[in-house]
């Protein structure tokens, strides 16, 4: 958790004049406090957390505090924040003993392990010596049959990092068909068509009424298609160079098969390159989104380049039927807290975060470094892309999500 | 039970006479929920008796427990009401004989006795003296549109139907909304709910639980049983055991007729526990790397074996 006592502390006594006597005016400073550290409640919960107060004895530390619990808090991410407000707030604190009723209460995790930001030359070794370690051991890791694309043995294990533009064709069709996949997908629910495979009975029935219930007109349903979004967010700093190449190819190819998708590059900033790479022709569009992008190849800040998204992009852009597809190696030079907060709001918004991640296929990769450590929590799907098989595996995910 | 004369204690003492062991907290927004007439939306891992405390709840208030399972692509036919085409069809064909009015049918055939009552309809109805506890059993399988109509059902409790009029709750039943946070509930809908997180019980609280749910068993393997649950949830498995699984596991070996847990009655019984594979060959790992004490328990308490 990034929200310090201090600023707990600073929120309840910005609020203090609101207390008073009673417990209502306290209850309403109290939510003011909690909303003012991030967690969401209407006036409708304070007005029943108030009303809920006279159901018990408030004398009662802990039935007081599962009160408002229960009426305030509507997470298990916002459990912990909200024990420690309570704790500052209703300062009164008795022993700790008194307090085993909620003992089940998860605590707060552990704190992170601390990693060395190495520098950027480090950078560069590490990536070659994963990128060395794996041509090796990639023989063992699973093997997924593709059948459109024979020719493909050699190029689906190899790593992307060194791939040459010719052969980008075969990564296309990888993309085409995981496109393909995704855009048919079909919801469950179904609507009145006119050429359905269902008969429907509701209104069949009603339409019979007008012939005197003589079944003449057959009303017919079908399985609705589901528009399915995609947002694509990509990494285009330093330590992503030696991938993206196949970023763009990715992104590029996901774009133009795929109605609904809108691309984002971040380094230290965030730019909306959809519209440069809405074109029939590659060479054309690497061009184009080389002149410009700022801050191609540079730091990373993902915290403040999602934060960005958040702001301008995401309230048009990511719906409940949203996947969010984040590209990126995690290392961030931004502040960690930032990033977990962004990460989390955006969560909240989308349907399915998934995040692609060339490093993980390497065996010896675990997401250590601060910034994959505070997104993760967030992610529905932790992936990797390096080559061919793993989009394919990705394009199983992909459709099993939409599905 | 009288909803008037409820507390926080009687609400415990009730769910653990009906051998639901429950920390007060959970009692309390239990007692809240009923007293408030707010639904309750309890949400924790698989398999810690989130579903059982309506069900238990509903036992206690001597009532009907109507239970509405979502699942993918549930709408309003099948939560709310349908009717019933097949009467109506046969209603038709049997008044073409006589010569009655083409409006009179219609309005007979759109009667109550044409309907088919889906769940929400009937708990709303509720025609016995008590309402029912009305159980909406994993609402984060359902799709978002199933949400937002449910939003409407549990802020006003009363459905339109077109041919019949409006339907009002004469009480509000008592609702109980569990999710398995597959995915993130609307805020919309939480804001009319009471929350709860369950989580995994404690130790103790866990051998409470086999306790009361079988007498009989050796207090030495309960204690192993328990010790062993909260280790293996430590770890890092697809899907870690929930209470239900310890209670299966515990009524197995039982049947079993084993007084104590060795490595290789684990073995045997692991399918009680885990149903993956990649968990059962996980679990082998940990197991053959001695990451699993099987008498941690006994060697903390010092417990004489019985």
């Amino acid at each position: 958790m990034e929200i310090s006592d201090e600023l707990i502390l600073e929120n309840v006594n910005r609020f203090a004049a609101l207390r008073g006597q009673g417990t209502a005016p306290n209850v309403l400073a109290f939510s003011r406090v909690l909303k003012e550290l991030g967690i969401k409640i209407g006036l409708s919960q304070t007005l029943d957390a108030s009303r809920a107060l006279e159901y018990v004895d408030v004398g009662r530390r802990a039935d007081f505090q599962a009160v408002l619990r229960s009426n305030l808090v509507s997470n298990k991410e916002e459990l912990a924040l909200f024990e420690r407000a309570f704790d500052l707030f209703w300062r009164a604190r008795p022993p700790q003993e008194s307090f085993t009723e909620t003992s089940d209460i998860p605590s707060l995790p552990p704190e992170e392990p601390q990693i060395e930001q190495g520098s950027g030359e480090n950078l560069q070794d590490l990536l070659e010596s994963f990128s060395a370690g794996e041509s090796g051991k990639d023989g063992d890791a699973e093997q997924i049959p593709i059948p459109t694309y024979s020719p493909s043995e050699s190029l689906s294990k190899k790593d992307f990092s060194d791939l040459g533009i010719e052969e980008s064709r075969a990564i296309r069709r990888a993309i085409l068909m995981i496109a393909t996949k995704i855009a048919t997908q079909v919801s469950r629910r179904k609507k009145r068509a006119t050429k359905g495979e269902e008969v429907d009975p509701r209104s069949t029935m009603r339409k019979s009424i007008k012939y005197g219930g003589e079944i003449i007109e057959l009303a017919r349903r079908k399985r609705r298609i589901k528009k399915t979004r995609v947002v694509l967010l990509c990494d285009v700093s330093g330590s992503m160079d030696c991938y993206s190449r196949f970023l763009i190819q990715f992104m590029y190819g996901l774009q133009n098969e795929l109605w609904g998708v809108e691309t984002f590059v971040f380094s230290t900033s965030l730019s909306r390159i959809t519209h440069l790479i809405r074109s029939k022709e590659i060479a054309g569009a690497l061009e184009r989104i080389s002149h410009s992008v700022v801050g191609w190849s540079g730091g990373t800040n993902i915290g403040r380049s999602l934060a960005t998204f958040n702001r301008d992009f995401a309230p048009s852009l990511v719906t409940h039927r949203t996947v969010v597809v984040v590209i990126s190696d995690g290392w961030d030079r931004g502040d960690v807290s930032v990033l977990e907060r962004e990460m989390q709001a955006l969560k909240r918004r989308c349907y399915k975060m998934v995040w692609l991640n060339p490093l993980l296929a390497s065996d010896n990769y675990e997401p250590l470094c601060k910034g994959m450590q505070a997104a993760l929590p967030y992610i529905d799907h932790f992936l990797s892309v390096h080559n061919l098989n793993s989009l394919v595996t990705l394009g199983r995910t992909l459709q099993k999500m939409v599905a | 039970m009288n909803p008037k004369n409820l507390t926080i204690e009687k609400v415990q003492e009730a769910l653990r006479k009906e051998k639901y062991i429950c920390d007060r907290s959970l009692a309390t927004v239990v007692y809240l929920s009923i007293s408030m007439g707010k639904p309750l939306l309890l949400e924790g891992e698989a398999g810690v008796g989130k579903t059982e405390v309506a069900k238990v709840l509903a036992e206690i208030m001597e009532t009907k427990l109507i239970r509405l399972q979502c699942y993918e692509g549930l709408d309003a036919n099948t939560a709310l009401y349908e009717w019933n085409y097949p009467k109506q069809m046969l209603r038709i064909k049997l008044e073409e004989v006589g010569r009655r009015d083409r409006g009179a049918v219609e309005t007979e055939i759109f009667s109550e006795e044409y309907l088919v009552k889906r769940p929400l309809l009937e708990a709303i109805q509720g025609n016995g003296a008590t309402p029912p506890v009305l159980l909406i059993d994993e609402i984060d399988r359902a799709d978002v549109e199933f949400e937002a109509f449910l939003l409407e059902v549990l802020s006003d409790f009363q459905i339109t139907i077109p041919e019949l009029g409006t339907i009002r709750a004469k009480a509000r039943p008592y609702v109980f909304l569990t999710s398995n946070r597959t995915r993130e509930i609307h805020d919309a809908l939480k804001r009319r709910c009471l929350y709860h997180w369950i989580d995994y019980p404690t130790f103790e609280k866990e051998r409470e639980i086999l306790a009361t749910k079988f007498p009989e068993i050796r207090e030495r393997l309960a204690g192993q049983i328990c010790s062993f649950m909260q280790q293996v949830r430590q770890m890092n498995f697809y899907k870690r055991p929930g209470v239900a699984e310890t209670l299966d596991w515990a009524s197995a070996l039982i049947m079993l007729n084993r007084d104590e847990l060795d490595e290789k009655t684990v073995q045997e019984t692991v399918g009680c526990i885990f149903k993956y594979r990649e968990d059962l060959h996980h679990l082998e790992e940990e197991i053959a790397g001695k990451r699993i004490d099987l008498d941690a328990e006994a060697k903390a308490s010092g417990a004489q074996p019985d």
